[in-house]
């Protein structure tokens, strides 16, 4: 298993983000759905090693990131696109993604196929040069899942990357998903079931800080048949579980 | 996208050069980097404040570098912009918002913000090497004879380091907007109030402030002297430090790198500030002698040896020789001396030829501390040879000086010497003399006071005397009446007199 936690809690002082959380994840895509201040994007930042839980066990790509060297090895092998992707204005986009090529600890040598590659993925081999300030929200979404895949991650961790982009690029970026999810593990934060639908092969759904419910989507559709409300079988799976949980 | 398959992984993940990738993070921030933005607006502030004075200072290396390293100015146009911008630059992460992405960095977020510091510094301190290059080569152009300081070059580079090492220790832990403004401003307020301290402190620790521009710049250091390299070398040991000790400082933090990363630069920190401290100790310990500032634990004595040097020389009725570096005014010594040469030639203990002498640091008080104030001419040996220190007189061109006031200084320290010697100001009856040749020498007995008052020709011996801008009123109309008497006539006074007058036995009654 690529991500082992358990009764992992996390406290903003008085909040409670995150309250006893169990997730067994291995390669494919684990879509992660839950309403705002469920907690999943804290549970995103503690599985990125950027926030250390207030207890509990986290365990990945079988490593402990507690301690600093296997938590450096974790990171070798890490993508991450955050909720809110801060950039520099001035970097081109070529410049930004071999930046954080760099940052990975990526041999300098395959840095520039890797950067390229990396690029061309999101489809943005034309604006390759083009400073990062040029671009609009949508490109620099895609410039933020270049970066968390240049060093082809076998944990790659997505908060709500599909915010910003156009239908094409939603298709495109689906498939992109299936493809890493066949070799590594991946975990997309998002409130777009239709992308749960079309690209995981698990979902998990939180609610106030904890796990309500873990399957495929193809179950969690099933928990909505003659419940909850929703335009499409997920969303109507997603409510009916929700209402569940919280009556 | 193209959902194009990716290329097989085979990558081994530990082992690779860790320095190249350094490298290439470098070389990303270099080209990135917003320092040289600022460049061509600090080069505006440089030649405006430094470069277009320093070039209309007379020829020599001391004089057009005092301005710009004596007192710290090419470091002070410098130090705001630095600071300000490489506050930006430390800040620039916390202020974008990529906080929790480069937390997710392998690479150790020590090296990944010194490589930020560093492109940053690279830019600053270049920047001010391509600009003191271009300024010493332009100032050179009209300085025939020696070479300039270096050690004071590297001075103002390490300064330049330390304030950019400042100004982005400041942005990385304030990491917001306002960072930037309140660092170039807390660059402003240093560099302000080591000037200050720097102008009333000609001795002790404050000589290690970059600006303090006390002892340290002789008007003949590189001409009859070296330049002493023992107090730039303990202040580019303390700047050195500094920077050294901000920079590692970055490392400390939890979040920085690994526990023994964190120790190493813990203790690199501590001793860039044990290496400052060390050079302020040092600073304290320093000792003023003629040729400058020496610090004991720095000296090296080879730095005493004068420079050997063939003198220039031109003819005044007496033969006058200067050191080769004062070559461009060897014709205004020899135009001084001719008048005053007419009227004192013949007479007992008349010069008869001129050299010039070096300009020594002495011991000043407050407001004393620039070498050479105070030092006159003196005529002494057998036959008797007029010693000029012309680094003492403000030189044509220096300040404000213009031609006549050096070639007065040169006709009232030569009478000075001829009629009283010393540093005295001389009795009523020896002042009235004085004053009587040096009008028939060409300087009008009103504008005398004015001359002497207050550089020269007797130092600050003169306060209080001769009063507000004039003789007082009986030597004034005993120098005019001896002024006037028929040139033989004063000859042949002088020639029976001029002992008793020097031995200050005789009155202002006695005086034809």
């Amino acid at each position: 298993m690529n991500v082992e936690i358990s009764e992992l809690t996390r406290r903003f002082g008085r909040t409670q983000a995150v309250a006893g959380v169990d997730l067994l994840a291995g390669p494919g895509v684990l879509g992660l759905l839950g309403p705002n201040g469920a907690g999943k994007t804290s549970l995103l930042r503690m599985m990125a090693t950027v926030l250390p839980p207030s207890s509990g066990t986290l365990r990945l790509l079988d490593r402990d990131p507690h301690s600093y060297g296997p938590r450096r090895e974790i990171r070798r092998r890490l993508g991450y696109l955050p909720q809110n992707l801060g950039y520099y204005p001035g970097f081109t986009v070529a410049e930004f993604v071999e930046y954080f090529a760099l940052l990975k600890d990526m041999p300098p040598g395959r840095v520039p196929r890797a950067v390229a590659a990396a690029i061309e993925h999101v489809g943005l081999g034309s604006k390759a040069r083009a400073k990062l300030r040029t671009l609009s929200g949508g490109m620099l979404r895609r410039v933020g899942i270049a970066q968390a895949i240049v060093n082809e991650p076998e944990l790659l961790l997505l908060d709500e990357p599909t915010a910003g982009l156009d239908p094409e690029q939603r298709v495109a970026f689906r498939a992109l998903l299936r493809e890493f999810g066949q070799r590594a593990t991946v975990i997309v934060s998002t409130h777009l079931v239709e992308d749960v639908a079309a690209a995981c092969s698990e979902v998990t759904l939180m609610d106030a800080g904890k796990i309500v419910f873990h399957g495929t989507p193809d179950e969690l559709i099933a928990q909505g048949e003659g419940h909850g409300v929703g335009d499409a079988p997920l969303e109507r799976g997603y409510s009916a579980v929700l209402a569940a949980a919280r009556s | 996208m193209t959902a194009t398959t990716l290329p097989v992984r085979s990558r081994p993940l530990a082992g690779h050069p860790a320095a190249l990738g350094l490298a290439r993070l470098l070389r990303v921030e270099l080209r990135r980097n917003a320092m040289p933005f600022v460049l061509p607006l600090i080069a505006v502030v440089f030649w405006f404040d430094s470069y277009r004075i320093a070039a209309t200072l007379p020829p020599l290396w001391a004089e057009r570098l005092f301005y710009i390293f004596g007192q710290g100015h090419s470091l002070i146009d410098f130090a705001p912009f630095v600071a300000g911008v490489a506050a930006w630059m430390g800040s620039r992460d916390g202020r974008r918002g990529l906080a929790d992405l480069l937390a997710t960095g392998a690479r150790p977020r020590f090296a990944v913000q010194f490589a930020t510091w560093a492109a940053t510094a690279i830019w600053a301190v270049g920047g001010y090497l391509v600009f003191m290059g271009a300024t010493l080569w332009a100032l050179g152009r009209s300085i025939s004879y020696g070479a300039p300081p270096y050690w004071p070059l590297a001075v103002g580079a390490v300064g330049v380091a330390a304030f950019s090492a400042a100004g982005f220790a400041a942005g990385a832990f304030f990491p917001t907007r306002f960072t930037a403004p309140v660092a170039a401003f807390g660059a402003v307020l240093a560099c302000g109030t080591s000037s200050q301290i720097g102008f009333s402190a000609p001795s002790g620790w404050q000589l290690i402030l970059p600006t303090n521009s006390n002892n340290n710049f002789g008007q003949d250091a590189g001409v009859f002297y070296q330049f002493l390299p023992d107090l730039p070398i303990a202040r580019v040991m303390f700047l050195g430090g500094i920077a050294v000790a901000l920079v590692a400082l970055l490392g400390v933090p939890v979040t920085a790198g690994s526990l023994r990363l964190r120790r190493v630069v813990a203790v690199v920190s501590a001793a860039g500030a044990a290496l400052a401290v060390t050079a302020i100790v040092l600073a304290s310990t320093a000792q003023l002698t003629a040729y400058g500032t020496v610090i004991p634990a720095l000296h090296d004595a080879a730095s005493d040896q004068p420079i050997s040097y063939t003198p220039v020389c031109g003819n005044a009725g007496i033969r006058v020789c200067v050191q080769p570096g004062y070559r461009p005014w060897l014709a205004e010594v020899t135009a001084a001396l001719r008048p005053v040469q007419t009227q004192i030639a013949g007479l007992p203990g008349a010069p008869a030829r001129a050299a010039q002498v070096a300009t020594l640091f002495t011991v000043g008080g407050p407001g004393r501390g620039r070498g050479g104030v105070g030092q006159i001419a003196q005529i002494s040996g057998q036959p008797a040879v007029l010693h000029l220190p012309l680094g003492a007189l403000n030189l044509s061109g220096a300040f404000g000086q213009v031609r006549t006031d050096f070639l007065d200084a040169i006709k009232l320290q030569t009478m000075h010497a001829f009629v009283t010697g010393g540093s005295g100001y001389g009795d009523p009856a020896q002042t009235a003399v004085e004053a009587a040749l040096m009008k028939n020498a060409g300087i009008p007995l009103a504008t005398q006071a004015k001359r002497a008052l207050p550089d020269s020709p007797w130092g600050d011996a003169v306060v209080g005397l001769p009063g507000n801008g004039g003789y007082p009123a009986q030597i004034a109309t005993a120098a005019t009446r001896f002024a006037a008497l028929p040139a033989a006539t004063r000859h042949a006074w002088l020639a029976s007199h001029l002992t008793a007058l020097r031995a200050g036995r005789l009155s202002l009654a006695q005086l034809p």
